[in-house]
């Protein structure tokens, strides 16, 4: 490839970035500017009897202020659980759901106005634990009138196939265990921001950090019961997602409600409590697992059993309900297989989904286990790894479609760059390395909304100024989405990236992107991007072709010059751009992504269906403190499979990113539950890793060339996650020889352990 | 309201602020210099990091008028006359930087270790780095963009 | 809520008369603590006295006998003195432990040895507080700890503290009257609400006599990452040539606790026994109580182990 592609590319909004000029939804001004401040529940489950706005509509500076029933339609960011409203209406279900939103001149006369509201609550029995709301209660007691049988099951999601127990019992080994996940959060440093602009030709202007503009725009439409087209949903510059800005939220619509109420532009922006409060993050999780093998370390079957908290209400949680169970058909070939997870309403802020979605937990589960029958079998685990790998193009047990697998390419890297031959298990006390790999989709191949569009379509626009200008909806979160697309189109039209700009995430000017999550922005809009500059190339080879009389195979596109071998022709771009223009001016190209029909014809076949799929294996090196049961991660090799790195510098990027952040995981970070409120939403007392804390990294891209993702490539931001937490967990049982079932491992747990075990 | 006249940026600018305003509000909010981020508002995420009389300060608990009769530089400040400074230009290079709201911050909490610290080593940076939060990139990249920046200041 | 005046003093003197004159003030050292607590509707002064103008209680100075700490020094400044470094290391690293670099840049040696106590329960929003049923060092009347009323016992947590405790520093306070020089020890109360003695009269915490004598010292803090974490136990030890000892704790108890002795006169045992019994320590803290326990012994087994050397 003569152009950017599969080279090192610095962004191309970094200097924006670097030097405080790039703009977040926090940092818009508009004049005559509203503040909006929430009032909040302070009960975990009661209803609202009454609300009395007199004391603060008086003060002076107060605009507008809203409750529940101004806006009773209930929406959710998948269609079958539209089960959230913007604020409580009659009842509230955790404590910090908004009651109230207040529109004042300033954030100062909100809050205060907010401290002016009164609200009666009559308390209702709250359900605080997942094992309390399995259990049946009374209609008036249910979170949610429609959970299932008089309990507060939200979803329970199973799929069986063969007969795993009865396989997994006549095993020669077997290993059953039960884990323990707190709940964590994405703990992204822009705290969520919107403003809105209601604007006199009755249309409504929203600028917010969103990962998911499509979906704003959505249900704003549907809440505010104002028409499509007249919303303009734009995605500024946005402070990290990680899942955690993937749902419509409350405050985006109240926001815009209080805009179109006041006829004045609304700002609203969350203290980093109510970013904690707001959640949506992964699931305080409880799973039994069991997995068995034969003598000679092949899988046999796969049996687990799994409750996730949801907290109040659904967000992503049915597909995260699938995800737990389904992600396990790889990257090990298992024949027979089961799952149930049970995603429970408890009153407490909800969980959604967030980076490695529903995956992550599971994946820690499998491979501790994994390394347990290795240890039985005295067999090395990455041998009894490699044993069972899925080959390259084939279908699981469930019909997911494996293409493209660079596993065991992954897994030789991390093997021999950690020289783990020499060293596993023969290192000092205290000292260890563990072994993971993991898997994960690379886009949903079935969009959240039934409909005949595609999953996302590109515009690229060429104009007389010789600069292409790409269109697309496509949400950069930091992952640099945006760079991906100008390296595409720079690539397929032969000229450098400084000619090639984007204007994306606006749904006003760009076509429908469904927003970044699963992964799938660099698989599809990539293919989008790739089809629509393809097809631009062909319209300046058509007409340059044509008027110079040359083969149109012949021609090439390359730094800016197009020209034929021979050089029969030679010509600058913008001369090339003269010849395409004539006659008609500024063309638009379009290409689109649509995912292949895949899967079985089984209800939940659709659950983890994806056009490709990721691999990664993954060793860390810990110390272990016995006398205190500290861990110090000392280093951790990352191999990955992304198909094709088109910014090596980017992958690099995802793949550090996810270490980090799996190991916060690992053993620092856990949301805190104290009668239904966390007890540690700031950052002190959530404990994201520092610097001092971060572990050197040896980072490997394993480009295992995927037959449909662009150039090759499939995802990297998701999947690298995986394999982090239990290649730590498992180079604790090397350094001190005990298997840790819980996460965060905390010191106490791992002293715990070490006591135990004596 | 409190008259204070403050120096930000080389320039004295003469405004009105509450008794208790810390500098970050009066950054963002009444002179519009949103480079400088609100990350957590407790003092412990490092995004809203400006220099006060050269060293860093964590403007969200800096009381605006504790500034009077001292010199506040922040992010728009770094880059002269569209030349950026080693330390943005590096970090620019080396993928330093995901979403970039954590920026602002190392940018300036770089600048004045390395004008203290000519020759870091690796765990010199990381001690020096270790009050500013980042959730994008594992700090490796960032890490390696200081290393870069203290070469390219000698 | 709003506070009224901002007053900058450029003495002492200044300061105390500003004092007298406003009801309801708050004295402000550094500030980086305190402001979250303003923030957090946990603290609501009418004044805030800055003490960050004034030159005299930024000074070191040093003779043969001891080395003085003016206690608006920054920690920073402090970890950069070289008589101090020289002489006591443990200042140093107890220092160092403190916040993150640049929160150390405006954080005070006195502004750490007067940190408020610290409760998981206390130290939220007041959303928060207001849920909880707020506790008694708030506006409620019962202990959401122990779910009792009469005691709090929300944690000391100066790091600085438990190392002028075994250095047996002295501190100097300003204050309406004539001003006292008392020992660090003599400051704190056992108490989670009224933690701090002899600051009445306007008193302000002016200087830290360190008298320097020959020793060996140990620090060391437990907390999970190693930066910007509060301190979940502290323990700082000096053994004199004679053979005293003095272990200063802290962040299990409502104040710091000095244990001291003779190494000839006291084993291991005595010593943790004793340090069991001075700690009230409770559930208040992100880490468990009971490993919070359990460090305190082996952080000393570790100290012993140290000093046998």
């Amino acid at each position: 490839m003569s152009g950017p592609i599969g080279k090192r590319t610095p962004y191309i909004e970094a200097v924006q970035k670097v030097t405080g000029q790039a703009q977040f939804a926090e940092d818009f001004h508009f004049s005559n500017m509203l503040y909006v401040k929430f009032l909040r529940s302070p009960h975990t489950h009661a209803k609202i009897q009454n609300i009395n706005l007199s004391k603060a509509k008086k003060l002076a500076g107060v605009c507008a202020i809203s409750i529940g029933r101004d806006l009773p339609i209930p929406f959710g960011v998948l269609p079958i659980s539209p089960d959230e409203t913007a604020m409580a209406v009659n009842k509230v279900r955790y404590i910090g759901e908004i009651v109230a939103a207040v529109a004042a001149e300033s954030e100062k006369i909100a809050h205060e106005a907010c401290s002016l509201i009164e609200v009666d609550y009559e308390p209702i029995r709250d359900f605080l634990e997942p094992d309390d709301s399995l259990i049946d209660c009374s209609p008036d007691e249910q979170i949610h009138s429609h959970s299932k049988n008089g309990t507060n099951v939200h979803k329970v999601a199973e799929l069986y196939f063969n007969d795993p127990k009865k396989a997994i019992q006549n095993s020669d080994i077997s290993c059953t265990r039960t884990f323990k996940f707190a709940g964590v959060t994405h703990g992204f440093t822009e705290p969520h921001a919107t403003v809105a602009q209601w604007n006199d030709d009755e249309t409504l202007k929203v600028i917010t950090a969103t990962q998911v503009p499509h979906y704003l725009q959505k249900y704003l439409s549907k809440v505010l019961e104002i028409p499509l087209h007249k919303i303009r949903v734009i995605k500024p510059v946005v402070g990290g997602g990680f899942g955690g800005k993937s749902d419509p939220f409350p405050h985006e619509i109240i926001t815009s409600y209080l805009s179109i109420k006041t006829h004045r532009p609304v700002k609203c922006v969350f203290t980093r409590e109510e970013v904690f409060i707001s959640n949506h993050g992964r699931h305080p999780t409880k799973m039994t697992l069991s997995v068995g093998a034969d003598k000679q370390g092949k899988i046999t079957g796969l049996d687990t059993d799994i409750v996730i908290d949801g907290g109040s209400y659904g967000s992503f949680g049915v597909v995260t309900s699938y995800y737990n169970g389904v992600l396990l058909q790889g990257p090990y070939r298992i024949n027979e297989f089961g799952f149930t997870t049970t995603r429970t309403y408890t009153n407490k802020p909800q969980c959604g989904a967030m980076r490695g979605h529903g995956a992550v937990n599971p994946r820690y589960a499998m491979e501790v286990i994994i390394d347990e029958l290795s240890h039985s079998l005295k067999m090395d685990p990455c041998d009894f790894r490699e044993k069972n790998f899925l080959p390259a193009n084939t279908l699981t047990v469930g019909q997911l479609r494996i293409t493209s697998n660079g596993v065991l390419d992954c897994l030789k890297a991390v093997r021999e760059k950690s020289a783990w031959d020499e060293r596993y298990g023969n290192m000092p006390d205290g000292r260890g390395l563990g072994i993971a790999c993991g898997f994960f989709i690379s886009g949903s191949a079935l969009p959240i909304n039934w409909n005949r569009y595609p999953q996302t379509v590109v515009h690229t626009k060429l104009d007389f100024d010789g600069r292409v200008v790409i269109f697309s909806g496509a949400s950069d979160i930091g992952q640099g989405s945006d760079t991906m697309l100008v390296q595409i189109t720079a690539e397929e039209l032969g000229i450098t990236m400084d000619r090639v700009q984007v204007e994306v995430a606006d749904t006003k000017l760009t076509p429908v992107d469904l927003g970044s999550y699963s992964s799938r922005v660099t698989f599809m809009v990539g293919n989008a991007a790739k089809s629509s500059s393809i097809k631009l190339r062909d319209e300046l080879i058509k007409t340059i072709s044509k008027e110079k009389n040359i083969k149109p195979e012949s021609i090439q596109f390359e730094n800016n010059r197009i020209f034929t071998e021979d050089k029969s022709l030679n010509m600058s771009w913008d001369e090339g751009v003269e010849i395409c223009l004539a006659g008609r001016g500024s063309i638009v190209t379009m290409g689109y992504y649509i995912s292949p029909q895949l899967g079985g014809k089984f209800k939940g076949s659709g659950a983890g269906l994806s056009p490709s799929y990721s691999f990664g294996a993954f060793i860390s090196e810990v110390s272990v403190d016995k006398k205190t049961g500290a861990v110090k991660v000392e280093k951790v090799w990352g191999a990955h499979d992304c198909g094709k790195a088109l910014n090596p510098l980017a992958v690099e990027g995802q793949i550090e990113g996810s270490i980090h952040m799996g190991l916060g995981q690992a053993i620092s970070e856990e949301l805190v539950y104290e009668n239904g409120q966390f007890l540690n939403s700031n950052f002190i007392d959530y404990k994201i890793p520092s610097t001092l804390d971060t572990p050197d990294m040896d980072v490997t891209i394993i480009e295992s060339d995927d037959k449909e993702g662009p150039y090759g490539a499939k995802e990297a931001g998701e999947g690298p996650i995986h394999p982090v937490l239990p290649a730590i967990g498992n180079a604790i049982f090397d350094a001190v020889r005990v298997r840790m079932y819980e996460l965060p491992i905390t010191p106490d747990k791992v002293l715990r352990a070490i006591k135990e075990k004596i | 309201m409190i008259k204070v006249t403050l120096n930000i940026n080389d320039f004295d600018r003469t405004l009105l602020v509450e008794p208790d305003e810390n500098l970050l509000y009066t950054l963002r909010e009444r002179l519009l210099l949103t480079g400088t981020k609100k990350g957590c508002d407790q003092a412990s995420c490092g995004t809203c990091t400006v220099l006060m009389d050269k060293k860093p300060i964590l403007s969200c608990i800096t009381p605006t008028l504790r500034c009077e009769g001292k010199s506040i530089h922040t992010i728009e400040s770094v880059a002269k006359n569209g030349k950026l400074h080693p330390i943005q230009d590096q970090l620019v290079k080396h993928g330093g930087l995901q979403c970039g709201f954590c920026t602002p911050g190392f940018v300036m909490t770089s600048i004045e270790f390395l004008e203290e610290n000519k020759n870091p080593t690796e765990s010199e940076i990381k001690e020096a780095l270790s009050g500013n939060l980042c959730r994008c990139t594992g700090y490796k990249k960032i890490i390696e963009a200081v290393k870069a920046a203290s070469e390219d200041m000698k | 809520m709003s506070v009224k005046s901002y007053l900058k003093p450029q003495s002492v003197t200044d300061a105390l008369i500003m004092a007298k004159t406003h009801a309801n003030y708050l004295y402000f050292a550094g500030g980086t603590d305190i402001q979250v607590y303003l923030k957090q509707q946990l603290i609501k002064p009418d004044h805030i006295i800055d003490l960050s103008d004034i030159g005299e209680l930024q000074n070191i100075a040093s003779n043969d006998e001891n080395i003085s700490i003016g206690s608006m020094t920054t920690l920073d400044a402090i970890s950069k003195n070289n008589s101090i470094y020289k002489d006591f290391p443990l200042i140093v690293e107890a220092a160092q432990s403190i916040g993150t670099p640049v929160i150390r840049k405006t954080a005070t040696v006195g502004g750490n040895i007067l940190v408020n106590n610290r409760c998981n329960f206390y130290n939220q929003s007041f959303g928060w507080r207001q849920a909880i049923g707020s506790c008694l060092r708030d506006v409620g009347d019962l202990c959401q700890v122990t779910k009792t009323s009469g005691k709090c016992f929300s944690r000391n947590v100066s790091d600085l503290a438990a190392a002028l405790f075994c250095l047996d520093a002295k501190v100097i306070i300003s204050n309406q009257n004539e001003g006292l020089e008392l020992s660090i020890v003599d400051l704190y109360n056992q108490d989670g609400i009224d933690f701090h003695k002899h600051l009445d009269h306007d008193g302000i915490l002016t200087k830290i006599i360190l008298p320097i004598d020959a020793g060996s010292t140990w620090f060391k803090k437990l907390r999970i990452r190693n930066t910007l974490d509060f301190s979940s136990l502290t323990i700082a030890a000096k053994v004199y040539d004679n053979r005293n000892f003095r272990i200063g704790l802290n962040g299990v108890s409502m104040s710091p606790v000095l244990i001291t002795g003779n190494l000839d006169m006291i084993d291991l045992e005595g010593i943790k026994s004793l340090a069991r019994k001075s700690c009230k320590t409770v559930d208040n803290d992100m880490m468990p109580l009971k490993y919070r326990r359990e460090m305190i012994d082996v952080y000393l087994d570790q100290w012993w182990v140290s000093i046998q050397k």
